[in-house]
């Protein structure tokens, strides 16, 4: 219990990091992008709606102090301003529409390459040199030395373009109402395949390396021995008393790691044309749309310390050393 | 404990050596060695890669080897020149990134008390705090251009390295013979750079390679989303212009198809003179493999329980 | 004398490695009887753990096993399958580790550790073998609640005794102790030391008893087995080998243990080091270090020597 309480708190040190990075990145950068910002809107926004902006913006007269507690007291009530790109909607609106598509696309994505890397991971750790162990590891460090949006590039281009097997893009078919019924989570699978697909085959070989590194180490250990000695079969030895130790480090690296998967899986929803937070965030980019960038990051990594309490959570479940009371 | 150059010298010929003898590290080394031969002398060899030498989207013929872009420039000229500016981006924020992480991950390891739980909270916040938006937050703010990249990408990938070098150098403390420079009175720089850090060469070394294939994939990802120099030629911005002139929409797949293989083979030769080096400091591994060659020269094979080979009479 | 429990016909290991093979084990032999308890005395990389080892066949690369035999109930272990192997393990023949700490998964709960051992080899059904690794706990003195108790919950005395409940859960004809009681204190290991003497007596299991420390063995064991230098020079039962050994190397080391010898008033170590297995000193192993060298030690090997129906030296002075 102490140490996800303690796990919890570093996370929340974390999120209030990343919102007072947040707050000082841009009055911190060379030039007043600020000035820029408004720059922009001048003209098409009445000035009464000028100065709601700034104030949401937090750039008003008032003190630095004030004005970093007008913003976390907006951030905390879900305001981020309005968007740029999407004027006048508010930036809470904007992120809201893509945050289950990305959350959707990565989460499946990172779930589906772990399994699979893992369970390779200790097929090849067990049969050192067999065909697995041979093959496998080159081959995907090979496939995951490709940037994930090329990956989706090409993936697009031969079984979208090409072959048509599957959508050229988009979460789902433009004639379809979104519900809950079969046509159209069919229509969804059918969409998120290919770009599921490629993430995972950029980032297996990270866990199947890992994995089999790991297993390797364990499976010199004492207690792997003396589970040989006990005279278990090889699979007992190998799942109950190797993979669960070896799993440990593979869950740290996966909270880890998270980050780095949902970045490239951003850059895949682009290639894709998939309606998530990759998609507004080159919206946004190419508008400069700093309220709705800073939203999205701010979300993103929300959920992404988030995610890595869940991670925590498994921890504590896989090893017994973490749940003292002491 | 310190080294003299003699012994720097055997180092490098015993790791040329160990490269020579593991397969993977050889293919690792010949990648990388002909990608670093293209960056070197490649762009005098090609034509300009900014004139406009044809139709825009030719396919590959012999006279555009890899046909040209969507602007009508030659894509082998631009795919050499941006060899070139992503390497030198790449291994510079590749040995930056590990200079960073050295640094605080031996102060804090050495140092202790509150400035490594300072230290350590910040790398570990930094950690946990996804590299792709934060990056294109700050580059968002910055004007665009190598140095703006290379800085972001520093701020996103120090993290690691600090972490695991904080650990080497706890573990490092407590040997005796840093104790005893400790006892003997020697200054911290020197116990530092002259007994701690030259037991982490090897570590170093893998994290320089590791952070480079960071680095260059991190900088294509930015580019590729419009966040670098777009005039400046690099893979990244040749990908971004093949993705801006719908390369995929006219199946255009020479625009962007090389560019793509060509950061792979290096990533991927990086990685494997990595988990070659790691094969040859591991003596785990070395032993193994020797205990199979042992079984292989006498037609056995390798079983789980301890071989019975009968070599004695 | 009927057939020994184990015997073992110049058994050799070797270790293998990129400049050649080391032999960690050289041509013993040595027997156990059932229900003896054999002590096996040695300096650190005397090959006697890589022996313990290499008899349950599970000493991990880069091990060989490069000759001999070693025959146990009538059968040759060296040339079982994994099969027979497998089921040889634990029913027959046991092992406590040197680290409790390291050779108990910190992941698993003791009792399911114990539990996996029965199931295993279908002594008993889940539920049943819970509450016979409860009964097992507490014939080593630990209660029987903390069976769902994990390696890091328990002290370093505990978790050794739940190594010897384990070694025992099958009852088997042959129990290994491998340095058993390095890591713990000096009460903590007499406790432990009597516990196991108790429940050899009760239960007659053999056991081979592994030790540098010569005074525990020679209070522990009924003979000694001697290693230098990856062979064996010196074979006596323990009253014997205190009273009178015959190889200069176990006189060193009564020497070296001030309580085994009452007349010494000063414990006195050996000169110099134990050779490397890379390149041992030719003909007799112990010569360089030997205060009674003669001229034939160095020059030929000295064989293992029958001195008596339980006696046996590698000296050439002993002849």
């Amino acid at each position: 219990m102490r140490f996800v309480l303690r796990r919890l708190g570093f996370y929340l040190v974390a999120a209030w990091a990343a919102l007072t990075l947040n707050f000082f990145l841009p009055r911190l950068m060379p030039g007043d992008p600020a000035s820029a910002l408004f720059a922009r809107f001048a003209g098409r926004v009445s000035p009464e709606a000028l100065q709601a902006l700034r104030e949401t913006f937090g750039l008003t007269d008032a003190s630095i102090f004030s004005q970093y507690v007008t913003y976390l007291r907006h951030v905390l009530t879900g305001e981020f301003g309005i968007s740029v790109a999407y004027f006048p909607t508010p930036v809470s609106t904007v992120i809201g529409t893509g945050l289950f598509w990305t959350i959707f696309l990565a989460g499946s994505a990172v779930l589906v390459s772990f399994t699979l890397g893992t369970l390779l991971g200790i097929l090849a750790a067990w049969r050192r040199r067999g065909w697995v162990d041979t093959w496998l590891p080159s081959t995907f460090v090979f496939l995951g030395a490709f940037p994930y949006f090329w990956l989706a590039m090409v993936a697009l281009y031969v079984f979208g373009f090409l072959l048509g097997w599957f959508p050229l893009g988009h979460a789902y078919g433009d004639d379809l109402a979104p519900g809950f019924n079969l046509t159209f989570l069919t229509d969804v699978a059918r969409h998120a395949a290919l770009p599921i697909a490629t993430v995972v085959i950029a980032t297996l070989g990270g866990w199947l390396l890992t994995m089999r590194n790991t297993m390797i180490g364990v499976l010199g250990s004492d207690y792997v021995n003396l589970a040989r000695a006990k005279g278990l079969t090889p699979s007992r030895v190998v799942l109950r008393y190797a993979a669960r130790n070896a799993l440990l480090p593979s869950v740290t690296g996966f909270g880890m790691a998270l980050g780095y998967v949902l970045g490239g899986s951003l850059l895949t929803e682009i290639v894709f044309s998939y309606p998530g937070q990759g998609y507004l965030l080159v919206q946004a980019v190419r508008n400069q749309d700093y309220p709705l960038m800073q939203g999205i990051f701010l979300v993103i990594t929300l959920a992404v310390l988030g995610a890595n309490w869940l991670v925590d959570l498994v921890y504590v479940w896989l090893d017994p050393r973490t749940r003292e009371a002491s | 404990m310190s080294s003299t150059p003699s012994t720097a010298v055997t180092g490098f010929a015993a790791w040329w050596q160990a490269i020579r003898r593991d397969r993977k590290a050889t293919i690792g080394a010949i990648i990388l060695a002909v990608f670093l031969l293209v960056a070197g002398v490649g762009p005098w060899l090609v034509g300009d890669p900014d004139a406009l030498v044809g139709i825009p989207l030719q396919p590959p013929s012999t006279s555009h080897w890899l046909g040209t872009t969507g602007q009508g420039q030659d894509v082998l000229a631009q795919l050499v020149a941006g060899t070139r500016v992503s390497l030198a981006i790449g291994f510079g924020v590749g040995l930056t990134v590990v200079l960073v992480g050295a640094l605080v991950g031996v102060t804090a390891g050495y140092l202790g008390g509150r400035v490594d739980a300072l230290l350590s909270l910040l790398f570990n916040v930094f950690l946990v705090i996804p590299g792709l938006p934060l990056a294109i937050v700050i580059a968002a703010y910055l004007p665009s251009g190598p140095l703006t990249l290379g800085f972001v990408l520093v701020v996103t990938g120090w993290a690691w390295n600090a972490r695991v070098v904080r650990a080497q150098t706890l573990a490092q403390r407590k040997r005796d013979f840093v104790a005893a420079a400790v006892v003997a009175g020697e200054s911290s720089f020197r116990i530092v750079t002259r007994e701690i850090l030259p037991t982490m060469t090897s570590l170093l070394l893998a994290q320089v390679i590791g952070s480079t294939v960071y680095a260059i994939g991190a900088q294509v990802g930015l580019e590729f989303l419009g966040l670098g120099d777009v005039s400046t030629i690099t893979w990244g911005t040749n990908l971004y212009w093949a993705q801006n002139d719908s390369a995929l929409l006219t199946g255009a797949w020479w625009t962007f198809a090389p560019t793509g293989l060509c950061v792979a083979l290096v990533g991927f030769g990086l990685t494997m003179l990595n988990s070659g080096f790691d094969e040859i400091t591991n003596p785990r591994l070395q032993l193994e493999r020797a205990w199979r060659a042992h079984l292989r020269l006498r037609g056995e094979e390798p079983t789980r329980s301890t071989p019975v080979v009968m070599d004695v009479g | 004398m009927d057939e020994p429990l184990l015997s073992i016909r110049d058994l050799c290991v070797d270790y293998v490695s990129e400049a050649g093979c080391v032999r960690a084990v050289d041509h013993v032999t040595l027997d156990v009887s059932r229900a003896e308890i054999v002590g096996v005395a040695g300096e650190s990389g005397s090959g006697k753990s890589t022996l313990a080892q290499a008899l349950l066949r599970i000493l991990p690369p880069p091990a060989i096993i490069s000759g001999g035999e070693a025959r146990f109930e009538g059968r040759d272990i060296l040339t079982l399958s994994e099969t027979e192997l497998r089921e040889l393990r634990w029913r027959r023949i046991s092992m406590v580790f040197q680290s409790a700490m390291d050779s108990l998964n910190p992941v698993i709960s003791i009792g399911e550790q114990i539990v996996d051992t029965l199931v295993a080899h279908g002594a008993a059904t889940r539920q049943e073998a819970r509450s016979r690794a409860a009964e097992l706990l507490e014939m080593v003195g630990i209660p029987a609640p903390r069976v769902d108790a994990y390696a890091h919950q328990l002290s370093g005395g505990m978790r050794q005794r739940v190594g010897i409940a384990l070694a025992l859960a099958l009852e088997p004809a042959l129990v290994i102790l491998d340095e058993p009681t390095t890591a713990l204190d000096v009460i903590v290991e007499r406790e432990i030391l009597q516990q196991i003497r108790g429940l050899q007596e009760k239960l007659g299991f053999a056991v081979l008893f592994i030790t540098h420390d010569l005074a525990r063995m020679l209070q522990f064991s009924d003979r000694v087995a001697v290693f230098y230098a990856a062979q064996l020079v010196e074979l006596a039962p323990a009253a014997e080998l205190r009273r009178a050994p015959r190889h200069p190397y176990t006189e060193g080391l009564l020497r070296a243990f001030p309580s085994v010898q009452s007349d010494a008033d000063e414990p006195e170590s050996i000169p110099g080091a134990p050779p490397s297995l890379l390149s041992p000193p030719a003909a007799c192993r112990f010569h360089p270090r030997c205060d009674r060298v003669q001229a034939i030690c160095r020059e030929r090997q000295p064989d293992l020597i029958q001195l008596g129906p339980r006696r046996a030296a590698a000296c050439h002075l002993a002849e």
